[in-house]
């Protein structure tokens, strides 16, 4: 029965009180431990199509009459459009429609960053429009920017107010301390660089809109669309089938989606409008920059007193302040706890979501202020976050709905313990060391969502619901809870999903949301197929019939099942923990720095397919040892203009760069959390890997990095503070 | 646009010559070459490897597992770009490459490009040059130049043989090119003389398919060492002298200390070979 209640609703760190309208979740959890299907490793239900290419996603989208759409975007980070002139576009061939500021909301004369939209033109092919784009006709009238943060948050430039979180009583705690420490922490912006680009390709039929589009929210754009345009929310399709990857920056429509919905609407025709990868890395948002200036006190035992922080978000020209400070806030046992956050308003690309935003930035500072204190104390680095350890929510005192942490430190033990054998293989030039670092995020999901289910008399069941794959295989791991509440093969299992008008909602896929939110609905919505059959096997006097059995007196009749995501449980706290232990080689005259080896240990309750989690395991590492040590995007000290657009210039890893990662689970349900106990784990895996890499080069050379990346240059200077340092400390010759 | 492939050095006529077009198309496609005409030269440039002599249209993939071809100039082949573009890019074309500075290849009116300004110098330069970097602080990407430099190479073009050296100036006021090469002039072959002993060595930010920010080659050839470098100035650099001279701007001072360590690996790695 749906029931009406006043719920928090959180996602990546945001809470938001709201009525919900939801389902009860009647159904028992399954025992812990792998099952016959779910718990066992499967491999992907649509990797061969994409391995073959016949995959169809946005990017490949040709409609018949189908015109493309190209954007002039600011080339100057700040400046006012002072006269536009759209009509040399308009003259040249193939040119159908071109749009300025003031046409629709997302075109802009007064550009707060450098890849704002301004105007948009649409011709028969891409080429033509991109040559009617250059001959737009402007005058910019270009303004000083504004690009430090700090200044930004001097003079009140800020992005929302200034967040302070404050328990305990902070000066108290650092009076008490035996020891302190301090450190300032910088982390760079990163780009989100998903392999398709951010497209939309709409059309009208009759008086509906299709729109089709990479996106981590089919319901959100259908809703934020329709709201823009006045139309009844059904009136808007949307459909992502196949995705080319999704990091937080495809949540909503954006510039690009209602550029193509005017100029289609104007031109009668379909139209494509798809960023270029240059275009990518301006104007779809990054993980934004941060300063950190942090202090920890403690007792000599390692007990911390007090926990300060304040935090400077480079948010970039809008946007939202992330929680940077949420790990301070929540990871460990500490009664004074005081942090402010700011969210500098500066002339920059807005940031969006970014895997884990803030709490990747915010666990960088903390963990490698807190091995520092555990050097201070000569306090195993281990042994210092066990005896902080919480077993409640320190910030809010909720309990946990699970919580492994310890379970998973302990079982980190064997990698730690390589310390001793890794550091013995350093020589003269080469020092190997071991770090780790804790991870806490969310990840719980939440209702609504929902999921029907149909069952054919050949014994196969399809699974539909509108919620996106975004390339993390959710679909597959739908497919397994299916099967096995039905009790039927894996292969018998087909997932119709990515279609607002073909299924009914589901999800967001962020804040590490989808299997936890849709897996329990679609668990209730298999167990309501299976009661109807066990019914109609009970009325056939043969309870103990399968379920194969009973299908085939089916003929054209089928059994429709349906469920819904129940409510998250009442007054607890929902999280994913974790610890990682990195291994890392660093090359003191060079300053290069190879991370040889991580071994993830993560707790995100049940485990629906093995195979798919260590993936994302592996996946979230590599992008974590991206930032860690290459990626940077740069911009012009003077004019804020980005110099890295390219991906020549902005270095993603490669697989040379990946490590031996060794992943486990911890795989224990999560009792109070559904009817599946699973938490998700898209993001959990990114979140400590920098603190680990930097830890893990403080063990090795007894230098303290402060920045990310870990450029050549960072490495060098932290090795010659260290240098420097050993030398003060060193004792003076007899 | 049109394309053309020659059968002959004397169709040439000012076009834009294609070889393995790793370089050439990314410059037409993001502005920074112009030109009506391109002429595929696969035809009419040497392509191999015959003891000392490399035709100017080998690719990269092919000097990188070739035993005739010295150690150095296989390892700075094997360490450049990735898979995929050394199977297309030739030696020729990479000696001709053009820098990476991020303000150039933005097309910012820059020395390079013409202008009154090296915005580098003022602006974002950790990846750029620490000597000759007064006028224009664009640092020279090519690997495989800096190995023939230490190697002593010879250039064969259809107007004049030349040393390697003499391939390349600094810009200039007067004179914003890095190249001598005359317009209509291809580089043919090269002739690289078998050292003793050769190295090269590479620093990049991360471990694969990177410009340098410091490749260091050394060669032994005739008892006589030779050490050049590659990313540290606006061509590539042969080194007299020592390092001690460089002139680092304040964000890339740490270039300095990477081009020693590796120089005097270099070295040592002779002095074993």
């Amino acid at each position: 029965m749906a029931r009406l209640i006043r719920t928090e609703k959180e996602v990546e760190g945001r809470y938001e009180e709201v009525w919900v309208v939801v389902e009860e979740d009647a159904l028992e959890q399954w025992p812990a431990g792998a099952r016959e299907i779910v718990g066992r490793p499967a491999t992907r239900l649509d990797g061969h199509e994409r391995a073959r290419g016949e995959a169809v996603y946005t990017a490949d989208l040709k409609l018949p009459g189908m015109l493309h759409a190209a954007v002039l975007r600011s080339p100057h980070a700040h400046a006012r459009v002072a006269r536009i002139d759209l009509a040399p576009a308009l003259a040249l061939p193939g040119v159908h429609a071109a749009i300025g500021p003031g046409d629709i909301e997302q075109l802009t004369d007064a550009c707060g960053f450098q890849g704002a939209a301004v105007a948009a033109v649409c011709a028969d092919t891409y080429a033509q429009a991109r040559a009617a784009v250059a001959a737009i006709d402007v005058d910019w009238e270009v303004l000083a920017p504004l690009l430090d943060p700090d200044e930004a948050v001097a003079r009140g430039e800020l992005v929302g107010e200034p967040r302070i979180r404050s328990r305990g009583d902070y000066d108290r705690g650092l009076a008490e301390a035996d020891v302190v420490v301090e450190g300032e922490y910088r982390t760079q912006v990163v780009l989100h660089n998903s392999m398709e680009t951010h497209q939309s390709v709409v059309q009208w039929v009759g008086d509906t809109l299709e729109v089709f589009i990479s996106t981590q929210y089919i319901w959100g754009i259908r809703d934020e669309v329709a709201g823009a345009l006045g139309l009844a929310p059904d009136k808007v399709r949307v459909v992502c089938n196949y995705m080319g990857g999704g990091f937080g920056s495809k949540n909503s429509p954006d510039d690009y989606t209602f550029i193509a919905i005017e100029l289609a609407t104007r031109t009668h025709r379909p139209v494509r409008c798809a960023l270029t990868r240059r275009e990518e890395n301006l104007a779809t948002g990054n993980r934004n920059a941060t300063i950190q200036r942090l202090t920890i006190g403690a007792k000599a035992d390692g007990t911390l007193t007090a926990l300060g922080g304040e935090y400077v978000n480079a948010t970039g020209w809008s946007g939202w302040s992330s929680p940077v400070e949420g790990p301070m806030q929540m990871l460990y046992a500490c009664d004074n706890v005081k942090t402010t956050t700011y969210g500098a308003k500066i002339n920059q690309p807005p940031m969006k979501a970014f895997r884990a935003p803030g709490f990747v930035e915010g666990t960088f500072g903390l963990e490698a202020l807190l091995d520092v204190l555990a050097a201070r104390l000569e306090i195993d680095p281990l042994e210092l976050r066990r005896r902080n350890h919480t077993d409640h929510d320190a910030s809010d005192d909720r309990p946990y709905s699970g919580k492994n942490l310890l379970e998973c430190y302990r079982r980190a033990e064997p990698h730690w313990e390589r310390r001793h054998e890794v550091r013995a293989r350093s020589t003269g030039t080469v020092k190997r060391g071991v770090g780790m670092a804790s991870q806490i995020w969310y990840g719980g999901g939440g209702p609504p969502s929902y999921a029907w289910i149909r069952v054919g008399s050949d014994g196969h069941a399809t699974v539909v619901t509108a919620m996106q794959d975004i390339g993390t295989g959710t679909r597959t791991a739908m497919a397994q809870i299916a099967a096995e509440e039905l009790g039927i093969p894996l292969a018998h299992v087909t997932v119709s999903l990515g279609d607002s008008a073909r299924g009914p909602f589901a999800s967001i896929s962020a804040g590490s949301s989808t299997t936890p939110s849709m897996g329990p609905a679609v668990r209730a919505a298999a167990a309501d197929a299976r009661r109807q059959i066990e019914e109609i096997a009970e009325q056939r006097g043969t309870p103990d019939a399968s379920i194969a059995e009973i299908v085939e007196l089916l003929e054209d009749a089928q059994i429709l099942g349906k469920g819904a995501r129940g409510p998250n449980p009442a007054g607890m706290q929902v999280l994913t923990f974790g610890v990682q232990v990195a291994e890392v080689a660093v090359d003191v005259e060079t300053g290069e720095v190879w991370v040889d080896r991580v071994a993830a240990v993560h707790d995100v309750g049940r485990v629906i397919n093995p195979l798919g989690a260590s993936s994302q395991i592996e996946g979230g590492i590599i992008q974590g040892i991206g930032h860690t040590l290459s990626e940077h995007r740069l911009h012009d000290p003077r004019t804020g203009q980005i110099l890295t657009t390219s991906l020549d210039a902005y270095k993603l890893p490669t697989f040379a760069d990946v490590p031996e990662i060794v992943s486990e689970l911890v795989d224990e349900p999560d009792t109070h959390l559904t009817n599946l106990g699973s938490k998700g784990l898209g993001e959990p895996p990114i979140v400590p890997t920098a603190a680990a890499i930097a830890n893990a080069i403080r063990d090795a050379t007894g230098a303290e990095v402060h920045e990310l990346p870990i450029s050549r240059e960072e490495m060098l200077r932290a090795l010659r503070e260290a240098a420097a340092k050993e030398k003060v400390g060193a004792p003076a010759r007899v | 646009m049109e394309l053309r492939r020659a059968s002959s050095l004397d169709e040439l006529n000012g076009s834009l010559l294609l070889s393995g077009g790793t370089e050439l198309v990314p410059l037409l496609r993001n502005g920074l070459l112009r030109g009506d005409s391109v002429v595929d030269i696969r035809d009419v440039v040497p392509r191999g490897i015959d003891g000392s002599r490399i035709g100017a249209g080998t690719t990269l993939a092919e000097l990188e597992c070739d035993p005739q071809v010295p150690e150095a100039l296989r390892e700075a082949c094997r360490l450049a770009a990735s898979p995929q573009l050394r199977n297309m890019g030739s030696i020729g074309g990479n000696l001709l490459q053009s820098t990476r500075c991020w303000y150039w290849r933005l097309n910012w009116p820059c020395r390079l490009h013409g202008g009154e300004e090296c915005f580098a110098h003022e602006g974002e330069h950790r990846e750029h040059a620490i000597f000759a970097n007064d006028f224009c602080a664009s640092a020279h990407p090519s690997d495989v130049a800096a190995a023939l430099l230490a190697l002593g190479a010879t250039l064969h073009t259809n107007r004049r043989e030349l040393p390697l050296a003499e391939l390349y100036r600094l810009p200039t006021e007067d004179d914003r090119m890095t190249t001598t090469l005359a317009e209509g002039e291809v580089i043919l072959e090269l002739d690289v003389p078998a050292p003793e002993t050769s190295v090269y060595l590479k620093a990049m930010e991360r471990k694969r398919w990177a410009f340098p920010i410091v490749g260091v080659a050394a060669a032994r050839t005739g008892g006589e060492t030779r050490v050049a470098l590659a990313g540290v100035a606006p061509i590539p650099w042969l080194l007299e002298g020592s390092i001690d001279a460089a002139t680092p701007l304040p964000r890339n001072a740490y270039k300095v200390d990477v081009a020693k360590a590796l120089v005097r690996r270099a070295e040592a790695a002779l002095h074993q070979g």
